[in-house]
């Protein structure tokens, strides 16, 4: 057993949160106030030596004082508590969202558009990535095929009916398999978790296991 | 004006976000620079701080005014207070103005999170594993065709990437790797496909002005 | 047919023991399963073994607590692997909150290194070898500025160093000196952006580390070759522990690999729970 009172506040804290397994009970809240306390707490630090201070105050007060300008566009974030001027809030959301929405739209039309679209159609590079030999060309229509028939289940503008319907209901296959590979990977990933905090519990804290 | 400014900004930073990744002139890219590095920084650090206010007042107002489950929120204001003092004064790397060692008892902002969030973040996620376990138990049911599909692909990956699926059949784990490498990603692609124009369009819509509701209500 | 009903009935807490009690016991009689490595995995251990001396490689540690099982293990042999090599290492994280994992791992990686350097040219040195960058908001900030200038971008480093007067930083410019970025994104998806920004606009080369729950949406990306390889999840870790051991000779302990038979043992009463729930349904609705 480890005697570090750093590992049995880890461990009583694990604890604590698990007792809501059995059932709801004030040790359980208690526990999860102090982790939106503390982590609060800690990006407090962060945000204040990493960002404020060395990007900010630390140039403001050396001479750059047109810092001033973007320090009193985030100040503009506090009159949302005040009633008359609440509509300033807008700009400097309007500045943040609008920046970041018209950087995403060249991304996702060559990064998630174009760039999957050559990766789906049937050319000899594609053939040939799959290092399957014949069956490159094979996986490569299926991949296409699949591509195309799920896209077609989601265009709800017509109804599903004669070559839609087939198609559409090709792609529910393709859709069903592939929400079926999440759902394995996700019970991987949860289950892990669990067996990661089981470990500490029993290895750091209580040296059962090594 | 109240809104109309808000939405010459949006279309304004939105054209410099688009126009930055098209124009390589040093002005233009100089200028997307102070936009990124310094700009963008600085605003969303007080958005942080603009949640960091709205978070204390709401649970001062809750014991304030002995709300449903008061008590715990001082739990919350007291470790808050706590944490950022040791942080704001112990530096990052516990070496700031504030001492965090009591002879070998270290409580640096460092061992806080690696003993306190660390332990309280895992639990709370490792508490998923038992709640899929349940719900698959309770409300997994192969009523339809589909449903059949997505089971069987579930059980097929679930098995294929361990080394059980070896154990089971040699060509288990492969073809496990082939329902990803194919169906999957077909599949995948084309939902992919449907987000990204959808995105599209409503990042279209917002820099354009057409999208409004970012706006919130209130102002002429 | 009684207990069928009373399976459909049963007290959830009942499962928890269950799930619970199994994962105690395979924890308490382990033993090492070997498994099989496949192409996704195998292509990005090429690409960081293959990583030229002029060039560095970027660790993007940007995990949560929440995803530190799966994620943790790949951070650990992807670091051991490219020390081993003696390639010169930058880290960063794009997140606060999960700076402190990023620094255990180093730290960790380091000192175990270290240890068994008999001189200092044979030791890993902060500044020299490797260099934690810490975290500058927002992140799409960092990965579309370190283009251009990584000293730009980051400014100062984690403990507070100006960075364009380490001496790493002086041969390391940007994504040009940089061979291949791994991006260990866990759950955020951060692994995407890098794609999305960096691989796009300046060629970077891009190896993903996610969770599991991002595994099967990622598949389209690495297939379309905007990953150059992927670990996903703990058995992504595993395979790339396997690779370590078997070809680098990396003898540190695996702890993915551990993990494989709770893992199995997991799995299987899933599958059970699922299989039971279904019979109890099909059984009651019929008798119904």
């Amino acid at each position: 057993m480890n005697f570090d009172p750093w590992i049995w506040i880890g461990a009583l804290l694990s604890l604590a949160i698990f007792s809501f397994l059995y059932k709801e009970n004030p040790v359980y809240y208690v526990a999860e106030h102090i982790y939106i306390g503390v982590i609060n707490g800690y990006l407090v630090t962060f945000y204040w030596h990493n960002i404020l201070v060395p990007i900010l105050f630390k140039r403001l007060f050396s001479g750059m004082y047109l810092l001033i300008i973007p320090a009193f566009i985030g100040c503009l974030y506090f009159t949302r508590f005040i009633p008359r001027l609440s509509w300033l809030v807008r700009i400097p959301i309007a500045l943040f969202m609008g920046y970041y929405t018209g950087l995403f739209i060249p991304v996702t039309i060559q990064a998630d558009i174009i760039k999957q679209i050559q990766a789906t159609l049937l050319t000899t590079q594609n053939f040939k990535m799959w290092n399957a030999g014949a069956l490159g060309i094979v996986w490569s229509v299926i991949l296409f095929v699949g591509v195309i028939c799920t896209i077609s289940y989601f265009y709800f503008s017509r109804e599903h009916k004669g070559a839609l319907r087939v198609t559409s209901r090709i792609g529910i296959v393709f859709i069903m398999l592939g929400f079926g590979a999440s759902f394995g990977y996700t019970v991987m990933s949860r289950v892990t978790l669990l067996i990661g905090k089981l470990q500490f519990l029993m290895g750091d804290w209580l040296g059962i296991i090594k | 004006m109240k809104k109309k400014i808000p939405l010459a900004l949006v279309f304004i930073a939105g054209v410099s976000g688009l126009v930055a990744a098209f124009v390589p002139h040093p002005l233009v890219k100089a200028g997307d620079e102070i936009m990124r590095n310094d700009v963008l920084r600085i605003i969303q650090s007080f958005a942080f701080i603009l949640a960091l206010s709205s978070l204390v007042s709401v649970h001062t107002s809750k014991i304030r005014t002995r709300r449903h489950k008061w008590p715990y929120s001082i739990v919350l204001l007291a470790s808050f207070l706590i944490t950022s003092v040791i942080g704001l004064g112990g530096g990052v790397s516990g070496r700031g103005i504030l001492p965090t060692q009591i002879g070998n008892f270290n409580f640096n902002i460092q061992t806080i999170y690696q003993n306190v969030i660390i332990a309280l973040s895992t639990s709370m996620f490792a508490l998923l594993a038992f709640y899929m376990a349940s719900a698959s138990y309770r409300a997994f049911r192969i009523r339809s065709f589909e449903a059949t599909l997505l089971l069987s692909a579930a059980f097929i990956v679930m098995l294929g990437v361990l080394p059980i699926g070896d154990a089971i059949s040699h060509h288990l784990p492969a073809f496990a790797q082939w329902i990803l490498d194919v169906p999957n990603a077909a599949g995948q692609r084309g939902i992919a496909f449907g987000i990204a124009l959808g995105g599209l369009a409503t990042a279209l819509k917002i820099v354009l002005g057409i999208e409004r509701s970012w706006l919130g209500g209130g102002g002429a | 047919m009684k207990i069928f009903e009373t399976l459909t009935r049963i007290d959830r807490r009942i499962i928890f023991l269950a799930l619970g009690g199994l994962i105690i016991f395979s924890l308490l009689f382990p033993r090492f399963l070997k498994v099989r490595v496949f192409p996704p995995v195998a292509k990005l251990y090429e690409a960081v073994d293959k990583i030229p001396p002029d060039k560095a490689l970027i660790l993007d540690i940007s995990y949560g607590p929440q995803y530190q099982a799966e994620c943790e293990p790949m951070a650990y042999t992807v670091l051991r692997h490219a020390y081993k090599n003696r390639t010169k290492v930058l880290a960063l994280s794009l997140y606060a909150e999960y700076l402190g994992l990023a620094k255990k791992v180093l730290d960790d990686v380091t000192a175990e290194y270290n240890r068994n350097a008999r001189s200092r040219d044979d030791s890993l040195i902060y500044g020299r070898d490797y260099v934690f960058l810490g975290w500058q908001p927002p992140p799409i900030i960092p990965i579309l500025g370190m283009g251009e200038s990584i000293a730009g971008v980051y400014q100062i480093d984690y403990y507070g160093n100006q960075t364009d007067t380490l001496p790493l930083m002086k041969h390391i410019k940007n994504y040009n000196n940089v061979s291949i970025l791994v991006a260990l994104g866990g759950g955020t998806g951060s692994e995407k952006w890098w794609a999305q920004f960096a691989q796009r606009k300046f060629g970077l080369r891009v190896g993903a580390g996610c969770s599991a729950v991002l595994g099967a949406d990622y598949y389209p990306y690495y297939q379309a070759g905007q990953f150059t390889g992927m670990m996903v999840g703990v058995k992504g870790a595993a395979e790339y522990e396997e690779l370590a051991s078997s070809r680098a000779k990396i003898t540190a302990e695996r702890v993915a690999s551990e993990r494989m038979l709770s893992l199995t043992y997991a799995h299987l009463i899933m599958i059970a729970f699922i299989v039971i729930g279904n019979i109890s349904y099909f059984v009651t609705r019929r008798k119904k």
